[in-house]
């Protein structure tokens, strides 16, 4: 326990020392919202403030940004400089280096979600009514299932140089075809069913079910299933050809 | 003495290729143990399956009387090692990089000591991507001895530093050295082994060819020395040969080499000799055979191909 709490202190140092990850984890959705905030201020649809749509999107780029790509290109980063091998060598167990690694950006989303629903709400009225603890309870699904994502890249990405464009790509891919910003209608209907599959998809329709329309746990239950689905698939593959060298 | 590391018929095989070959050996305590060896020999994978880096395929190997294969947890707590590469966050402090390898280990010292110890106190807040090569090195070896390990593993310590950060770096291993830590070193450097190592084993396709004091090495291989001196005429090189002991006398330019593989006796009748022939003796020296050339001897490779 000692050594988890000590490698979650080292990894929010080197976090806030990372300064292209604070700005994609945290300046770049603040800019965000602000920006989508501003241009949609007044505007409704479907009777809500139209910044409520677009407010669990935001989020889950966000999620994202922190659970895929920080994790892929960090974790590849320390594998190839020999950090995780040092490291072996120590008594330091694999579980509280790991545990550090997750519970960090578990640290960051919940710190991402709060930042921006106090901006969405607070300057832009974004409605926000649904249970904050089945909202916390379906982001905390939503960190498993895109950290087992970030994790599967840095199985598939032989070298740093490599796993940054890669985490770029599958980010756009899941941040366009997850209509984190638009509904799924404006995407081509061949799309669609493939769009139905991703868990950028399924994690903003849950996370707007619950915040906007106040749903319970059985309207969402399908999207949850898909998102464990997905850490599933996803962590077994991982522990399955994860190398720490 | 007391054994800090035994290894017993270690074998390492990577698919047909025998790596490492049925070796054993032990290290006492407060030794310094050199594996030199150029790459390939088995060196590297030798001491990455003392550390516990690598599984043997067959052998036993304790240290500190631990089996590493099932003690791996108490192993680690004892030994301390130095890698190749710095292997560090870049977004760390050197004082921050101490504390934090310290806080791994139940028994540690004090980070200000450490940091003395290599004379990185002043380095303290930098950055470690600031650092030199030789203050990287000397960090490594401080994240090493933070536990006030049993044995420290050296991975080729001095493998790109300049002559100054080498040599720096040499003082240090003989003050740890000096502490009665035991020390297993491996290095490309044959003057290194020479220098630092109590007892040096070579190394040479996966087996052990030869395993004793630098001295006894170079004493029992019979190589020659060479003698040294400058002529002053051209009449004196056939007198010379004529001495008991001398192989083969060379002139390379005004400078005239006696080949002999007893250079004590050899230079009793020089002295003699010379007065009888009015040589000058001011500029005499005498070259001794090296680790090297015992290297060069056993295995017909040089260090570094």
């Amino acid at each position: 326990m000692t050594a988890l709490l000590g490698q979650m202190k080292l990894e929010a140092m080197l976090w806030t020392r990372r300064k292209e990850t604070m700005f994609w984890t945290l300046a770049f959705p603040v800019f965000f919202i602000l920006l989508f905030g501003t241009v949609w201020k007044n505007d409704t649809w479907n009777g809500a403030p139209t910044i409520s749509y677009l407010l669990p999107g935001i989020t889950v780029m966000a999620l994202m940004m922190t659970c895929v790509v920080s994790t892929a290109s960090w974790v590849v980063e320390e594998r190839e400089k020999g950090i995780y091998r040092r490291l072996s060598l120590t008594p330091l167990s694999a579980y509280a280096l790991l545990g550090g690694q997750i519970g960090i950006r578990y640290v960051v989303v919940l710190l991402q979600a709060a930042v921006l629903i106090a901006i969405g709400v607070g300057l832009f009225g974004a409605d926000v009514s649904g249970s904050a603890l089945l909202f916390l309870a379906v982001l905390t699904l939503g960190v498993l299932s895109f950290l087992s994502v970030g994790f599967l890249l840095t199985v598939v990405a032989r070298s740093a140089k490599s796993a940054q464009p890669l985490a770029m790509i599958v980010l756009f891919i899941l941040m366009f075809l997850g209509g984190c910003f638009y509904p799924l209608d404006v995407i081509p209907a061949f799309l669609v069913p493939l769009c139905h599959a991703l868990p950028s998809t399924r994690l903003c329709s849950a996370l707007g079910q619950v915040a906007i329309g106040g749903m319970g746990p059985t309207a969402i239950w399908e999207d949850l299933l898909v998102l464990g689905a997905w850490f599933v698939a996803c962590s077994a593959v991982t522990v399955r050809f994860f190398r720490w060298e | 003495m007391e054994t800090a590391v035994e290894v017993t018929n270690l074998t390492k095989k990577y698919g047909e290729r025998v790596a490492v070959n049925n070796v054993t050996f032990s290290i006492g305590k407060g030794e310094v143990f050199g594996l030199p060896g150029p790459n390939g020999a088995g060196t590297t994978t030798t001491t990455e399956m003392i550390e516990g880096l690598r599984k043997p395929d067959a052998g036993i190997i304790t240290v500190a009387g631990l089996n590493v294969s099932t003690n791996g947890d108490r192993v680690r707590e004892l030994i301390g090692v130095q890698l190749q590469s710095t292997a560090l966050y870049d977004r760390v402090r050197v004082g921050e990089a101490v504390d934090l390898f310290g806080s791994y280990y139940r028994k540690r010292l004090p980070a200000a000591d450490v940091l003395a110890r290599v004379s990185l106190t002043d380095r303290k807040r930098s950055f470690v991507e600031t650092l030199s090569g030789g203050q990287k090195q000397r960090l490594a070896i401080a994240l090493a001895i933070v536990n006030d390990p049993e044995v420290v593993f050296l991975d080729e310590p001095t493998t790109g530093l300049d002559p100054q950060a080498r040599r720096n770096l040499w003082g240090l291993i003989e003050a740890l050295r000096d502490d009665g830590k035991t020390i297993v070193l491996t290095t490309h450097y044959m003057e290194e082994a020479e220098r630092l190592c109590d007892r040096v084993g070579i190394i040479d396709a996966g087996s052990i060819i030869a395993l004793d004091t630098p001295r006894n090495l170079i004493a029992q291989q019979k190589l020659a020395s060479a003698i040294e001196l400058i002529a002053h005429n051209g009449h004196d090189e056939a007198i010379l040969r004529q001495l008991q002991g001398v192989d083969k006398v060379t002139r390379e330019g005004n400078t005239i080499v006696m080949h002999t593989r007893r250079a004590s006796s050899v230079l009793v009748d020089l002295v003699h000799a010379a007065e009888g022939i009015g040589l000058q003796l001011d500029a005499i020296s005498v070259r001794k055979a090296t680790l090297e050339d015992v290297f060069l001897e056993l295995t017909g490779k040089r260090l570094r191909e």
